[in-house]
């Protein structure tokens, strides 16, 4: 029990802040907890929850995915350019946007694995030619609108339950059963905890690695084009936040930038009190601007109280105590 | 050819890419437009690269120590919109204010490297956390870009001496700074550190001492690039920030400068603050799109890259 205690503190700290979240914005604004600003609430936190699945696996390998916004608004941007508001083509341009995605992937992983390029340059790189390029392409006009279809995914509801909520979860849970029942989970903790080590014991590192930036390009994508759904259209610019977010929620979950730690479970809540703190501010009459230095905070008091060198100052406060007791 | 001069070439490599890139940027952009090689292209050029080159040395400082720092942005936009909101046009007041941000720059840098030693925190969270809060508070101070400085402080990149305009003798004295400092014994200690950080702290190093003070420069230098800024923009953003965080790593990493730490140099950061700022000048005189200038920043730190991890594997495979 302890040891599950110790393993999964990041984990649990992050559904602590989830659950004391929820208490004091049901405080100060009463309405917060109505089953429709709970459903809003959720599908802003799906698509949080869906690009940051892809970060998170990335992190676990110890890399890092900074590609994300131009992967997202690239797919988002071609597949309503491709649809022009038809939802028959769907069939076709979603696999291709989705293929589109795992490509650009590809070339990141490809580049990080094989060349040894740091993964911060690469996939900055990559995402400063996708966003050259999608303007390039465009010019800047406005693309048509999303296909009916996407927006009932994006915005439709199964009864009660928001349908982007329901894809969130059946990914959530091939992303846990992923991480903790394969051995695809078992090689990436391995690569992302000792590269070194995981090649002598036989671990693909290399595939491993890449794959883990296909998937990440691949969720981009996804997300990308399920928010034109939301949004009603593709626009420039709309993944830029999504940087952020994304590392974010994998950090407030645990998942350390080193490689190694983390699960996507942590990520889920995350994504949530990311979602529920822009919820809250407004509530407060808090500009955005404070959001961000809030933003800031909640990174760094999570991270600080998930990490080692915290858990290791405790441990040498109370070791000295118990030897000057022991005097 | 010599084993030493080989083992040279190999370390200088990625800055000799570099050179290289510049000087066919340079002869592309000669043979499309008159006087590129003119003293009033430089002061321009120099003018307007000023503001990557200042945060970039920063970040140099803290990528030779291994680390990095994102932060650089939130203190660029802080710096900026206190700057436009303070100033006023009294001379004495300016000078307080000025220092007042250098000194802040500094602080902020040091605390980011009291978190990261103290808590041992990675680099990239804390300076995202500090990024996020410093960029809150810029806004909080001045929500949307405004403010304003005084004509004369604008003056600054106008300003000529000896036929040099202000920025140019501003790099002038930076690299002068660089080559003093790389030799003190900080210098060389924070890039020991880079190299090894067991092996520096078993020879006796303070990597709290080191930790704080590559952050603090880091700070102090973004925060000495928001000054140059409002003499550019004559006025505060809160946003404006964000515009600088990658590039002042792209433009280390396009000089040679290694993230893995401990290799480079700021000279090779100046030869990339330039490309990144030539590519503009580069793509304008062309008549193409201004949107293929990120697509060239991209490629040309690819290739830059590329040299630069190719180069480390072949050392690698001599030593071995």
């Amino acid at each position: 029990m302890n040891g599950f205690l110790v393993r999964y503190r990041a984990v649990l700290l992050a559904y602590g802040a989830v659950v004391l979240l929820l208490l004091v914005t049901a405080a100060f604004s009463p309405g917060f907890l109505s089953a429709a600003n709970i459903r809003a609430t959720l599908v802003l936190a799906a698509f949080v929850g869906i690009v940051a699945l892809g970060q998170t696996f990335v992190i676990i390998g110890a890399g890092i995915d900074l590609s994300i916004p131009w992967v997202l608004n690239t797919a988002a941007i071609l597949m309503t350019m491709l649809c022009a508001s038809e939802n028959l083509p769907l069939l076709w341009v979603m696999p291709l946007m989705l293929a589109l995605g795992g490509g650009i992937g590809l070339f990141n992983g490809v580049g990080v694995a094989y060349f040894g390029v740091p993964a911060i340059i690469m996939t900055l790189a990559t995402n400063v030619m996708l966003q050259g390029l999608i303007l390039v392409f465009t010019g800047g006009s406005p693309t048509p609108l999303a296909p009916d279809a996407i927006r009932f995914l994006a915005v439709g509801q199964l009864g009660p339950v928001p349908v982007i909520v329901v894809i969130w979860a059946v990914l959530g849970v091939a992303a846990t059963v992923l991480l903790s029942k394969m051995s695809f989970g078992r090689h990436l903790y391995a690569l992302g905890g000792n590269e070194t080590v995981a090649e002598f014991s036989g671990v693909p590192t290399r595939r491993t690695k890449i794959l883990t930036y296909v998937g990440s390009g691949m969720t981009a994508a996804f997300a990308g084009m399920l928010m034109t759904g939301y949004s009603g259209q593709a626009y420039l610019g709309m993944g830029d936040p999504y940087l952020f977010t994304s590392v974010a929620a994998a950090a407030i979950g645990g998942a350390s930038i080193l490689g190694g730690t983390g699960h996507y479970v942590g990520t889920v809540a995350g994504a949530l009190v990311l979602t529920i703190l822009t919820g809250l501010l407004p509530a407060l009459n808090l500009s955005s601007g404070a959001l961000q230095v809030v933003y800031g905070a909640v990174i760094l008091i999570t991270v600080a109280l998930s990490s080692d060198g915290v858990s290791a100052s405790w441990a040498a406060l109370f070791g000295r105590r118990k030897t000057q007791g022991a005097k | 050819m010599s084993t030493s001069l080989r083992n040279y070439l190999l370390d200088k490599a990625p800055f000799l890419t570099a050179c290289a890139m510049l000087v066919a940027i340079l002869a592309t952009y000669a043979s499309l437009q008159r006087g590129v090689f003119s003293i009033d292209e430089l002061n321009l050029v120099t003018g307007s690269a000023m503001t990557l080159i200042l945060v970039a040395t920063g970040q140099t400082i803290v990528i030779l120590r291994g680390g990095i720092d994102l932060s650089v942005g939130g203190m660029v936009s802080l710096g900026t919109v206190i700057a436009a909101t303070q100033f006023g046009t009294d001379p004495v007041n300016i000078v307080l204010w000025s220092s007042a941000i250098l000194l802040l720059g500094f602080l902020i840098g040091a605390a980011n490297g009291v978190m990261i030693n103290y808590l041992q925190l990675q680099p990239f969270l804390v300076t995202l956390a500090t990024w996020s809060v410093l960029s809150g508070v810029a806004m909080i101070i001045l929500p949307t870009d405004g403010g304003s400085v005084p004509d004369w402080w604008i003056g600054f990149g106008y300003s000529e001496f000896l036929g040099l305009a202000g920025p140019v003798w501003m790099m002038i004295a930076l690299i002068g700074f660089w080559f003093w400092f790389k030799s003190t014994r900080l210098g060389t200690t924070i890039r020991a550190t880079g190299s090894s950080e067991k092996s520096a702290f078993l020879s006796g190093v303070s990597i709290m001492r080191v930790d704080i003070a590559a952050y603090g420069l880091s700070g102090f230098f973004a925060a000495a690039g928001a000054l140059y800024l409002t003499t550019q923009t004559g006025g505060g953003s809160p946003i404006i920030g964000k515009d600088y965080i990658l590039p002042s790593v792209a433009a280390a990493v396009i000089g040679g400068v290694s993230l893995f730490g401990g290799r480079g140099g700021l000279m090779g950061t100046v030869v990339g603050a330039f490309i990144l700022i030539l590519i503009g000048s580069l793509v304008f005189a062309l008549r193409i799109s201004s949107h293929w200038q990120p697509v060239l920043s991209g490629l040309i730190l690819l290739v830059a890259v590329l040299t630069s991890s190719l180069t480390e594997k072949t050392a690698k495979g001599q030593a071995q």
